[in-house]
């Protein structure tokens, strides 16, 4: 429609019966309502059928239900009409904290288990299901206070009357109300935690469901932002000045408070050894060892030694952070470690026994509790308080040039700070002894889908965010890298030569090799092409290694039956390790690789080629006329991508020794692309951090939405991260610092940052 | 000598077999006609167009369903039938199309977001529509339309060629909306708005044209255009939720092998895939089950030889 109709004619039609404001503001509520209404389809149990196409429509919108997915429309057009008024509240100090505490509490109440479901209670241990269970007890058994929690009013009641005594409080300032509300978060703690004591004393025993737990915290968040609600006066909150300030008092003192908290769980409550279906906390474990022939050193341990140490860390530590001396701080970091090894000592001495005290078992690890493991996690963050108050004042000073761009500034200070080392030791903790305290389930998950789709999005990264080159058939090298480990290990119809014949882990160079000649092959002609071309050969590409995989040539992919592959096993002279069933060995395997991995791109990325990439990136005919040679920086992108995608597909392939072509269709490819937009394009802990949460998400949910709603959820998560937030969950460091040290921004693609990120 | 059996199986299927190739590459041309149009006014391809077409697929079953029920139909009532389904096909792909560049174009043209990030947001978009035609409608691979009329009447013969009456009827109205189409473009007021943002969209907003309605209407009509070809391909065919995707990328890949963004390029590249997919699928060495191959083997082979496709790129040039 052009313009050269004069718009006063336009205007006389309209203006009679809608102003501007009104016509808009009905656009706004049109649109609010009909998000409610696809809301309502997106979210309900129903699959639809071929029968009558009309039938989840039926359910999902022509049902009471609708209103309140009306009333949710009307709610956000109410926001949105009237955000300059709710804006003010909004970043007062307390509202963060508010709603994730709500969250949380819902999340706890809703969706996580409450009791271990090895222990008497059948199927899912839910809280409804425990409701269902408190209903059938008499009222003898239990206390008054655990059947008011699990009967619904109680739990329910404390958070809402939490909500709205705390947003109140915070629009009013008033500060008794403040501490209202606070005390409705530890009220709701405590009546969670006495219910959670109460369920079981009656079923017996310690479990190791999360739902409590995560009650408690978020209760315990709601009453944090009751206080901070009464005791702040400012009106916009400012949560990196409140950390800056408490790290500032005292290096590393809130990770020496939550390592306490975290060890007098592990000594004091926590299980130890699991015998059969008992659980022995620390000193029913000194008791239950007591007399067998545990070497001498774990009786000790378990006896006094245990407690002793944990008190001399924490204390060691306590001091180093409080008097800030770097010697007492090295000590410290040393004693953490002394601390982990003899608490690993004493669990190898006692799998060693465990056959004794138990006959059943043998001497593997997995008869022990999660304690353990914990106290490990404890002196781990004892080690962090420590590297806080060790790397204290670091390269900080030195490593900034006065004449050096702000961007080389803002990169070169983040690497050898404090907070980037402490957070990498915290992983590190995190990495190592986290995953033996999870179900088998979770082990599985963690190796079979998290570890290798976090492995794929590194790699992906590579591609599409530091070279800028949106790659739609990566999964075909990860298929590639598979099909090779398989061959090779003489698992497919097409036997190798003899001496060509290998163990799994020897073929993973291979498979790195063979995905590096795929990507280059691929890359050195198309990658001439313009972006978007690129985009449809690669899916090309993609669906061709599917089809192929599928229509099996020459017998070489077995087709849709599948490839049936060996486990990993290692044997360097006497040395030998087999990797069988068992995941949590093969997580640590995968952990090394990971590492060395992440390492290699870490250096990667602000090396020449890093560089060179990001040029590429953000104008390629600027960089060409600069002498980067656009081609080969973008093919080396290519094929690094390609070949992690082979290694991940060479690894999968062994450990979990199935694969078949159902794995790398197209939708493959999309979702590793959503999990590193998701996470933030060029990010690698935001291309990492959005493969595990997306990964592990679905799981978590799995009760909770269809698993074939989940492509759905996706898409729609996708095209929200697009308009909402580009940069991802974790913006890449190089953008952010592009965007806060210069004036303008510099191309389409820092435009495209929400201003917000600059802060 | 079993190989020349073969190979005169091949001659002697030739007509038969371009017919078929007509039938398809008239499809592929129409719904690479809606590519065409966006990439030449956004120099973006629209991934979530498949998701389009599907859409006017069910749209239209769901409203020809309705009328039809399962009764069989005579006379006047089919051809009547047929317009209702490619005008209710093409009605909801338009609404579908609209609303597709309202959500996940138009916010991210405001913002100045790069072209990767439109890409992405496209393919949410395309996810989220298939998905969620497959929880409403149920997540089957096709579903045959109701049976209203006898679709593999033969009408006549060329040769050794049959030609039925869907044959006859997909390549008809898809030659008449091309028609519509390029005088559309060429002639109107509308499409010469078009036509100068595809050229030069900051001088054509100068010039006094509302670049945000220009492209709005564009994708309006490449929808319209999709959902009725999406009616027409279910009649052939049967509807699911996937259905889009692959006769999307052909369609995608037939608007590059005609030079994408031009009008005439989009008819001439479909016609010529559709062709090369069946006949070389027919070939006794290769078989059925590569068809998909060939079509992104033809793509990539021009993207590599001719980037601007057969009559060379510009909606605003060419058209």
């Amino acid at each position: 429609m052009t313009t050269v109709e004069t718009p006063a004619v336009v205007q006389e039609v309209r203006e009679p019966w809608l102003s501007e404001t009104a016509r808009v503001l009905l656009k706004r509520l049109a649109a609010c309502l009909f998000g409610g209404v696809v809301l309502a389809i997106m979210l309900n149990s129903y699959e639809g059928s071929q029968d009558d196409f009309g039938y989840v429509f039926h359910q999902a919108v022509l049902q009471p239900r609708i209103f309140v997915f009306l009333a949710i429309g009307v709610v956000i057009f109410a926001l949105i009409t009237f955000w300059s008024h709710v804006r003010q509240y909004a970043r007062r100090p307390g509202v963060l904290p508010m709603f994730v505490g709500v969250i949380v509490v819902i999340v706890a109440l809703a969706i996580m288990n409450w009791y271990d479901p090895r222990a008497d209670v059948q199927g899912s241990s839910k809280f409804s299901k425990i409701r269902k269970l408190v209903d059938q007890t008499p009222s003898g058994v239990l206390k008054q206070t655990t059947t008011l929690f699990f009967d619904g009013w109680l739990s329910w009641g404390l958070l809402g009357l939490g909500l709205v005594v705390c947003s109140a409080a915070i629009i009013s300032r008033w500060r008794p109300l403040g501490y209202l509300a606070a005390l409705c978060g530890v009220a709701g703690a405590v009546f969670a935690w006495m219910a959670d004591s109460d369920i079981l004393r009656v079923g017996g025993g310690i479990d190791h469901s999360l739902g409590v737990y995560t009650a408690v915290c978020g209760f315990l968040i709601l009453a944090c932002a009751g206080v901070i609600a009464a005791t702040s006066r400012a009106e916009v909150a400012d949560w990196r000045g409140f950390w800056q300030r408490i790290m500032g008092y005292r290096p590393g003192l809130p990770f020496v408070v939550v390592g306490v908290v975290l060890g007098l769980f592990a000594y004091g409550r926590d299980c130890w050894f699991a015998p059969l279906q008992r659980n022995l906390s620390f000193a029913e474990s000194a008791d239950a060892y007591s007399g067998t022939d545990i070497t001498s050193l774990a009786s000790n341990y378990l006896d006094w030694l245990g407690w002793t140490l944990f008190g001399g860390v924490a204390a060691l530590t306590l001091a180093a952070t409080y008097l800030r001396n770097r010697l007492l701080g090295w000590i410290a970091l040393v004693a953490s470690a002394v601390g982990v090894l003899l608490t690993f000592l004493t669990l190898k001495s006692m799998t060693e026994v465990a056959a004794k005290v138990v006959p059943a078992y043998g001497t593997k690890w997995n008869n022990l509790g999660a304690g353990a493991y914990l106290a490990c996690i404890t002196y781990g963050l004892f080690a962090v308080a420590a590297v806080y108050v060790v790397a204290r004042n670091g390269r900080r000073q030195s490593a900034t040039d006065a004449n050096a761009l702000p961007v080389t500034k803002a990169v070169v200070q983040a690497r050898g700070s404090a907070n980037a080392k402490a957070l990498i030791l915290l992983a590190l903790v995190l990495a190592i002894f986290y995953p033996p305290m999870l179900s088998p389930f979770w082990q599985n998950v963690l190796v079979s889908e998290v570890s290798v789709y976090l492995l794929l999005a590194v790699g992906l990264n590579v591609v599409v965010g530091w070279a800028g080159l949106l790659d739609l058939g990566y999964i075909a090298f990860y298929a590639v890298g598979a099909y090779t480990t398989a061959y090779l290990t003489g698992s497919l119809p097409l036997k190798p030569p003899s001496w060509l014949h290998m163990t799994p882990l020897l073929t993973i160079p291979f498979a790195i090799v063979a995905c590096l000649i795929a990507g280059v092959l691929l890359g050195t002609p198309t990658l001439r092409l313009r972006g978007d071309y690129l985009a449809i050969v690669t899916l090309g590409f993609g669906e061709i290694i599917y089809i192929i995989a599928i229509n099996n040539p020459g017998k070489f992919t077995n087709g849709p039956q599948g490839v049936l592959v060996p486990h990993a096993s290692l044997h360097i002279g006497s040395f030998k390790i087999t990797w069988g069933q068992d995941n949590l060995p093969y997580w640590y395997l995968l952990l090394v690789l990971l590492i060395i991995v992440i390492v290699l791109f870490y250096r990667l990325e602000n090396a020449r080629l890093g560089r060179a990439w990001a040029a590429i990136r953000e104008d390629e005919v600027a960089a060409q006329a600069a002498g980067v040679n656009t081609v080969r920086a973008k093919i080396l992108a290519f094929a690094i991508g390609a070949s992690t995608s082979g290694f991940a597909g060479a690894f999968f392939a062994t450990q979990v020794g199935f694969f078949d072509p159902t794995l790398f269709t197209i939708f493959a490819s999309i979702l590793i692309v959503a999990y590193v937009v998701f996470g933030g394009m060029g990010s690698l802990p935001g291309a990492m951090l959005g493969a595990a949460v997306l990964t592990w998400l679905p799981e978590f949910l799995k009760s909770q939405v269809p698993t074939d709603d989940r492509q759905m959820w996706v898409g729609v998560l996708v095209l929200a991260m697009m308009i909402f937030r580009p940069a991802g969950l974790l913006p890449a460091r190089r953008r952010k610092a592009e965007l806060s040290g210069m004036d303008a921004p510099s191309s389409s693609e820092v435009a495209a940052v929400p201003r917000a990120g600059a802060a | 000598m079993l190989a020349a059996s073969q190979s005169q199986d091949w001659f002697h299927q030739l007509p038969q077999n371009i017919v078929i190739g007509l039938e398809q590459g008239s499809l592929y041309a129409v719904v690479a006609l809606g590519y065409t149009l966006v990439y030449g006014v956004l120099q973006l391809i629209n991934f979530a167009h498949s998701e389009v077409f599907m859409s006017g697929a069910f749209g239209s079953f769901l409203v020809v369903d309705q009328i039809v029920g399962n009764r069989h139909l005579t006379g006047a009532s089919v051809p009547l039938t047929l317009l209702v389904g490619m005008l209710s096909g093409a009605a909801v792909g338009a609404s579908v199309a609209w609303l597709l560049e309202k959500v996940a174009y138009r916010t991210l043209r405001r913002n100045g977001a790069p072209k990767l990030a439109f890409l992405i947001s496209a393919i949410g978009a395309s996810l989220f529509l298939s998905n969620l035609a497959g929880k409403l409608f149920g997540r089957v691979q096709s579903v045959p339309f109701p049976e209203y009329f006898n679709l593999n009447h033969r009408v006549f013969s060329i040769g050794s060629a049959d030609v039925s009456l869907i044959v006859l009827i997909i390549v008809v109205s898809a030659v008449v909306m091309m028609v519509f189409l390029d005088r559309l473009v060429n002639t109107t007021k509308l499409g010469r708005s078009i036509r100068a943002v595809a050229e030069d969209a900051p001088t054509a907003a100068l010039m006094g044209i509302d670049i945000d309605k220009t492209i709005s209407r564009t994708f309006v009509i490449g929808g319209a255009l999709a959902g009725a070809a999406g009616f027409l391909f279910g009649t052939a065919f049967g509807v699911g939720n996937l259905m889009g995707f692959t006769p999307g990328v052909k369609a995608f890949a037939a608007a590059v092998l005609g030079g994408i963004g031009n009008i005439r390029g989009a008819m001439i590249g479909g016609l010529i895939l559709g062709q090369a997919e069946v006949l070389v699928a027919a070939l006794p060495f290769i078989g059925a089950q590569w068809t998909d191959v060939v079509s992104f083997v033809v793509l990539v082979l021009i993207l590599l030889v001719r980037p601007t496709g057969i009559l060379g790129e510009r909606l605003g040039r060419a058209a």
